[in-house]
């Protein structure tokens, strides 16, 4: 991490939506660009920065949120018009602030992401994307999957218009007027689109695209479809990216790759042109080969493989949702510009580094001007305190029993910004809850086991309470959040089969105090995600399903069983999904029709789970099914392989942690520790990694061996079966776990 | 950002808490710390020396580093002087373990004394009680026993406390010169000896597991579930929880106001120093891993003291105060931008409310115009997503006893209802000391009304109850918060009984005098139990009340009340008593009280305990004394045993080896029954101790003080019958 900057804060506006601020093109050289920037209170606002005061060039009226803003112009000029979108309304102001275009579109649904190019204007809801060329209805696109970003590929490069959808379905696809052209596969839902080095390089193809997992990647989207270039998969960057940018914050002539995440982070990537093995490439080649093969993928062109290191990494606390950068705070200077969910906007500047080190003038300066902000500060919030102070007298007055009983009180509902996502590399799910003003306490209610696992940044004190199983409740968690906490991070981690409601009780420290109920699904199959390719070669059990019952139906209880699958009905007459699991890399495939559904899984157990939670759902129905059940004897002793691996590296771990004291202690009598084993001595040398890496997943093992039981179990309950009371013999041969000794267990019994 | 003078690695694993500094020949600082392998370790980068004599070991590869093999786990280590103040000789090295204490003078590499002390040794402070002239001892906490050992090794002070030793400082604590003792053990105490005596006692919610002074009477305080806290007298100043915990806490003036700070550092790596009158961070640092000890010294032989942070796996750093040149620097900007961005955090918070009022009076007169009593749904918003109640609704709440059903034991039940239609949906109620968590949750599947939420206390203490109430409708997306606090009195768990129980009289009693009207005695009582119906001061001066206790049922305590002021209380519970009695004086101001009790039962007890301490400590000479013949023969086996291989004679070498495998055999077979008999010799000297420090607690003041050292002078003499009469009589 080679760059250090600092952080200075411009202006602080409403809650914003991601991309909602861009900088305007500067006129040229290290100039200071205005920035634009919009927010859920519909105001748009451009300013620019003059010695550390903000100078607005102009602010627009209070209106409907708006969702997106973009820059565009004329082909060939510079893009300085801005458009925003509200609503279903597409508006654009020059760079003076003047209205040059209201343009109602006629979408039902309000605009999520729009995307501009020269006259074609691209905009999405969640479903229905639309093409308008000056403003007329060119081409329109239906959308399975939720759109999560929109991109045209530039006009300057590419002469037919090439709009790229990002779905939720871990999928972009390129559309040729109205229909799809072809859909690329991603290893997450992609949740941003960026045009690689800004041009979208050579040709204007390359496209750069962030997951919800926190993977970036980049893929070239030419005529003959398309092609991965690299994926980055950093090991503990999970949050979902909200923003991006290519911009030479280092200096050294190449432009990095800025990133903004929802967990706050800041990222630089900086590009080493020249594989050099001196120049710490963090990122393997293998590595990402390994992780694209893992889910089906194909490095199409291996030598494009960049390496690249980070050079900076800051968490502000609050999710990024713009990110850009520029030249604002002080002419000569390149920083970051970032907007984060709770509308401030901020400067990371190389500036005040240099600053602090030399020219002590100027610093005074600059403390002597924070000061008379603070003041005006101070002096704003004692009025606004004596207002509240009426305010709330009144409002207590009013609970009193001389009010009629018809008077109410309400309070308005606080906007949360929640995520509730499956970690792909360690099968769990990550909550985010991130509220405007600072939380008090947060309650977790599930009537479902499930377990907490600690979170390093989080600083909330956890405690759990005792349940009573009558009451509906198989977990009771509060976090008790420090001062100042607007942002709380909590890992779950799900047992596949049981499932349920996960209710979330957000109190914010804010008066009159309120606290809100979110609640999270669940699902029976919840460590599932989508992919595209099903292993037609391993052995599968099946599942068929005859009945009277519509698409719609078998639709609503796949979407109450998996999650990532679409809302609505997909428009054919057979529908089918794929998907993985995060946690065994077993595979799922479903299909099915009105009347006929079948489900193909190489995991017995998912079977099972399918099985009954479809007779569960039929019954209450009163739909009869006709279930057939082709049990493949051959996939157990598959699945057992697949674990192998696993099972193998965790037990080999769990041995390895164990040795370590008794080795340390050994080192400390002994001066020379040659004399042992190149194990031991491995062991002694990574001692600390691999502690680590065994406190990252408690109760690994624990879990592993939960899942073969439920294999044993599951496999004998399709024989009819109750196989309960071997369980313990089961465990014994786990205890002594040997690959052969397991399988013949499983065979013989 | 703050910079270390200097960082150093030592390599060596640092067990938390047991890290000190001494000036061991007098004029070189050196580090000492408690490492694996049941060793000390000693830093000395000043002065090299060479010793292979006595108990030190001198480390091959590093000059600097000498080792002293200790052979028991290592518990505690401090250093300080232990002859006169004033001499010049260097710092004395005391550690202790779980039946020895140590005291070493590292510079001459020889004992100073070597001593048993049965009661373990939990923690050590090294200075004077007292005046400043006093001898200097080392202060040594074990299982509910405080012992102070001179340079001899003689231990001219001895008291016991409620439970084990946890942490022990010496502070002047209410500013009169002369040094006390804090002491804080596992029962959550905070207690302040002057001398034998205990000024006061403060009660925390968790095991206190480091004290320190700051300065002007403050210190500061850490618990085992990772709060750390400052005091001054018996006044908390402000406390902070995490969820790490503190493994060390020490005071240094770091950003150099002439001030000092809370100096903590935690298990996760963090250091950090807090304002010890605000609680608000001043600075904050990184270590790789978790903290062991904080000291201070001038490490660099620059006339500077230093604030030096050692990490458990041998990181050391040392800081010096900051100047003011660079507290102008980068910290002063940040901190401003720091501020900025609080200010505009609160101008927010203060908008977001006003928003709320706006709103709800928005909603409101709506609501007024609508006289169908249907609640207005304001621009599609429904009444469920504005969390919509009527104005008045208000939430009672009661405490009461509840004698519990089949399946569940008595309890104290804490009742909220609301005052009309709305439901409460959940309930949290934070409280410390009551729970598993610091929080306990009640969410009922089908929300109603009204919600009984059973307490279990296990202490008698009284317990401030941080209610939480969601109230709102079915079904509704946001709650009302309603927010309140109770507190459970000190004797919650005792059912107050108005019939005469048909049980017999329990056979222990302890009757005292106080100068006080019935009365105030009444009051006394109405605000420590849950009485139902307040109990009226009676015309005669006399007070006869009894009680059950909801833990166990067969439990009677009976209360009774001269008109002279002569008070008895009948209870078979000793703890119980003397909580009462503590309660009372504390109450009614009473600096000093004498008692006469009897507990046939407890002193019963105390006899065998004497009895069976006595013959443990019999077995265990024994045992050691077999181990030694023992060790013996090993030696002789095995010379013979080699004798037979040098003489390729394997036949001889096995039958050798054999009878060793089984003497090896009978030696660790012993050593278990040693390791037990030691736990339970462990075990009956702590009741010991525990029965005396109930017996204390019968009484208050000087009378207490008195009991202490007459029964520490009857169990010296070996006269179980001496102190009984001092238990039952408070004197000899």
């Amino acid at each position: 991490m080679d760059l250090n900057l600092a952080r200075v804060d411009y202006m602080q506006v409403g809650l914003t939506s991601p991309r909602t601020m861009r900088l305007m093109p500067s006129p040229g050289g290290k100039s200071q660009q205005r920035v634009a920037v919009a927010d859920h209170a519909g105001i748009l606002q451009v300013f620019s920065m003059k010695r550390q005061d903000v100078t607005l060039a102009f602010k627009t009226l209070p209106g409907p949120e708006i969702r997106r803003l973009e820059l565009g112009g004329a082909l060939g000029t510079v893009k300085d018009k801005i458009f925003i979108s509200a609503g279903n309304e597409i508006r654009g102001f020059t760079k003076k602030g003047k209205q040059f275009l209201s343009f109602e579109t006629n979408l039902t649904e309000t605009i999520q992401t729009a995307s501009i190019t020269g006259n074609d204007l691209l905009v999405a809801g969640q479903h229905v994307y639309n093409h308008y060329q000056d403003c007329q209805d060119m081409n329109y696109f239906l959308s399975e999957d939720k759109i999560n970003d929109i991109l045209a590929l530039p006009g300057e490069k590419v002469s037919t218009l090439s709009p790229l959808l990002a779905c939720q379905d871990r999928s972009i696809k390129m559309l040729r007027d109205s229909n799809v052209l072809y859909s690329a596969e991603l290893p997450g839902p992609p949740t941003c689109l960026q045009l690689y080095y800004n041009d979208g390089g050579e040709n204007g193809d390359e496209v750069l695209y962030g997951t919800s997992d926190g993977k970036l990647g980049l893929m070239k989207f030419d005529r003959k479809g398309p092609q991965t270039h690299w994926l980055i998969e950093r090991e503990g960057a999970y949050g979902a990216i909200l923003s991006m940018d290519n911009y030479d914050i280092t200096g050294d002539g190449v432009r990095d790759l800025i990133v903004g995440r929802h967990d706050g982070n800041i990222e630089v990537y900086t590009y080493d042109d020249d594989i050099n093995e001196d120049s710490e490439p963090t990122l393997k080649y293998t590595h990402v080969r390994t992780i694209l093969e893992r889910i089906g993928m194909r490095v199409h062109n291996e030598n494009m493989i960049h390496n690249y290191r980070i050079s900076l990494l800051q968490n502000c606390g609050e999710s990024v949702n713009s990110i850009e950068g520029g030249v604002v705070g002080n002419a000569g200077y390149e920083e970051i510009v970032v907007t984060t969910y709770s509308g401030w906007c901020f400067g990371m500047t190389s500036e005040s580094v240099e600053a602090h080190t030399g020219l002590q003038v100027e610093m005074a300066s600059i403390t002597d001007s924070t000061r008379e902000r603070l003041g005006k500060l101070r002096s704003e919030i004692e009025t606004l305190q004596l207002q509240v102070n009426y305010e709330r007298d009144r409002y207590q007055s009013n609970a009193t029993l001389d009010n009629p009983p018809s008077s109410i009180s309400a309070i308005p509902k606080l906007d949360i910004n929640d995520r509730f996502t499956l970690s792909q590399a360690d099968a769990s799910y990550n909550l985010s809850l991130e509220v405007q003003t600072s939380i008090d306490n947060v309650l977790l209610q599930s009537d479902v086991p499930v377990d907490l696992l600690d979170v390093e940044k989080n600083s909330a004190v956890v405690s759990y309470s005792a349940c009573d199983p009558q009451s509906g409740n198989a977990l009771l968690a509060t976090y008790r959040c420090q001062a100042n906490t607007t942002r709380l991070e909590i890992k779950i981690r799900t047992i596949e089969g049981q499932y349920g409601v996960l209710q979330v009780y957000i109190t914010p420290r804010l008066q009159p105090k309120c606290c809100q109920v979110q609640q999270y699904q669940i699902k029976p199959l919840s460590l599932h995600m989508r992919t595209h390719k099903f292993d037609k070669n391993r052995p599968a059990n099946v599942l068929h399903l005859k009945g009277q019952f519509t698409l719609a139906e078998m639709h609503n209880w796949v979407g109450f069983c998996l999650p990532e699958v679409p809302e609505k009905p997909p428009s054919g007459d057979v529908a089918t999904f794929t998907f993985i699991s995060t946690f065994l890399d077993t595979l799922l495939q479903i299909s099915y029709s009105k009347g006929e559904a079948t489900f193909k899984s190489d995991n017995i157990s998912t079977i099972s789970i399918l099985k009954d939670f479809l007779t569960r759902e039929a019954t209450k129905k009163r739909i009869n099914l006709m279930i057939d059940c082709d049990v493949n004897d051959e996939s157990v002793t598959h699945t057992l392989r697949l674990l192998h691996p696993k099972l193998e590296s965790q037990l080999l771990l769990a041995k390895q942690v164990a040795m370590i004291q008794p080795l340390k202690d050994l080192a400390a009598h002994e001066e020379n520790l040659d004399f042992l084993s190149p194990e031991f001595q491995y062991i002694l040398d990574n001692a600390e990694e691999l502690e680590n890496q065994f406190k990252r997943q408690p109760a690994q093992l624990e879990r592993l061996y939960g899942m073969i039981t439920d294999l044993f179990i599951d496999q004998h309950k399709f024989k009819g079966q109750n196989v309960k009371s071997k369980v313990g013999q089961l465990l014994d041969i786990l205890d002594k776990y040997n690959l052969e000794a397991l399988i013949e267990f499983f065979k013989t019994h | 950002m703050f910079v270390p003078v200097f960082t150093l690695n030592l390599n060596q694993k640092i067990l938390p808490g047991r890290v000190a500094i001494g000036e061991f020949d007098g004029r070189h600082p050196c580090l000492a710390a408690a490492t694996t392998a049941e060793k000390v370790f000693i830093h000395n980068p000043h002065r090299v020396k060479h010793a292979n004599i006595g108990r030190m070991e001198a480390n091959k590869n590093n000059q600097e580093m000498s080792f002293l093999n200790i052979q028991q786990r290592v518990t505690a280590l401090a250093t300080g002087k232990l002859k006169a103040v004033d001499s010049d000789e260097g710092d004395a090295l005391v550690v202790g373990t779980p039946t020895n204490l140590l005291a070493y003078d590292v510079d001459k590499n020889a004992d100073l004394f070597y001593k048993d002390v049965p009661d373990g040794v939990n923690v050590i402070a090294v200075g004077n009680i007292g005046d400043e002239d006093s001898k200097p001892l080392a202060i040594v906490g074990g299982n509910c026993s405080l012992q102070g050992f001179d340079h001899e090794g003689n231990d001219p002070f001895w008291t016991v406390t409620g439970d084990n030793v946890s942490a022990l400082t010496l502070m002047d604590f209410n500013n009169n010169g002369r040094k006390e003792l804090i002491v804080g053990s596992e029962d959550f105490e905070v207690r302040i000896f002057s001398q034998d005596e205990i000024l006061t006692e403060i009660t925390e919610t968790e095991a206190v597991t480091a004290l320190v002074p700051v300065q002007d009477g403050r210190f500061g305080y850490a618990l085992a579930n990772g709060t750390v806290g400052v005091y001054e007298k018996t006044t908390r100043w402000w406390r902070i929880k995490s969820k790490n915990s503190a493994s060390a806490i020490f005071s240094y003036d770091l950003d150099g106001d002439g001030v000092k700070e809370l100096i903590t550092g935690w298990s996760n790596g963090k250091l950090d120093a807090r304002n010890d009158r605000s609680g608000e961070v001043v600075f904050k640092d990184n270590f790789n891993h978790s903290i062991a000890g904080l000291v201070e010294g001038d490490y660099r032989l620059d006339g500077k003291m230093e604030l030096i942070a050692c990490g458990s796996e041998g990181e050391i750093r040392g800081y010096l105060p900051s100047n003011a040149e660079v507290r102008r620097g980068a910290m002063d900007m940040n901190m401003e931008q720091e501020s900025l961005r609080e200010l505009a955090q609160r101008k927010n918070t203060l908008l977001l409310e006003l928003n709320n009022y706006a709103q709800n009076k928005r909603i409101s007169v709506g609501g007024a115009s609508n006289l169908g009593g249907v609640l207005p749904s304001a621009r599609g918003m429904s009444t469920n997503d504005l969390g919509i109640i009527p104005a008045q609704t208000q939430l009672s709440t009661s405490l009461a006893i509840n004698l519990g059903t089949d399946t569940r034991p008595p309890h104290v039940e804490v009742s909220l209802s609301t005052s009309n239609e709305t439901v409460i949906r959940g309930i949290l109620i934070f409280a410390e000391g009551i729970f598993e968590g610091e929080c306990h949750v009640l969410h009922p599947k089908d929300p109603t009304t009204s919600i009984h939420v059973p307490i279990f206390p296990a202490k008698d203490i009284p317990i401030d109850l941080h209610i939480k109430a969601f109230v709102g409708h079915k079904g509704s997306q946001q709650f009302h918060v309603f927010e309140l606090t109770r507190q459970l009195p000190r004797f919650s768990m005792y059912c107050r009984l108005l019939e005469p129980s048909s049980e017999p009289l329990p056979p222990s009693w302890v009757e005292f005098k106080i100068n006080e009207r019935s009365a105030r005695v009444a009051l006394w009582l109405n605000q420590n139990f849950l009485m139902g119906d307040d109990l009226e001061a009676p015309a005669d001066g006399k007070l006869d009340i009894s009680f059950s206790s909801l833990r166990k049922k067969d439990q009677e305590l009976h209360f009774h009340m001269e008109a002279d002021g002569t008070v008895r209380i009948l209870c078979d519970n000793m703890d119980l008593c003397g909580d009462l009695i503590q309660s009372l004086a504390e109450y009614l101001a009473v600096d000093d009280l004498r008692s006469n009790c009897d507990f046939p039962i407890e002193l019963k007890k105390l006899e065998s305990l004497i009895e069976s301490a006595e013959e443990l400590q019999s077995v265990r000479q024994r045992l050691s004394a077999e181990m030694a013949d023992n060790s013996g023969m090993i030696r002789t086996l095995i010379v013979r045993a080699e004798d037979s291989r040098l003489m390729l004679d394997m036949k001889t070498m096995k039958n050798w080896y054999t009878q060793l495998n089984d003497i090896n055999r009978d030696m660790i077979a012993g050593y278990k029954i040693r390791c037990n008999n030691h736990q339970e010799l462990m075990e009956s000297l702590k009741k010991v101790n525990q029965i005396i420090q109930k017996a204390g607690k019968l009484r208050v003041g000087k009378s207490k003080a008195n009991l202490v050292s007459e029964s520490r002078n009857a169990i010296k003499e070996n006269n179980v019958e001496l102190l009984i009469k001092v238990i039952k009589t408070g004197d000899t």
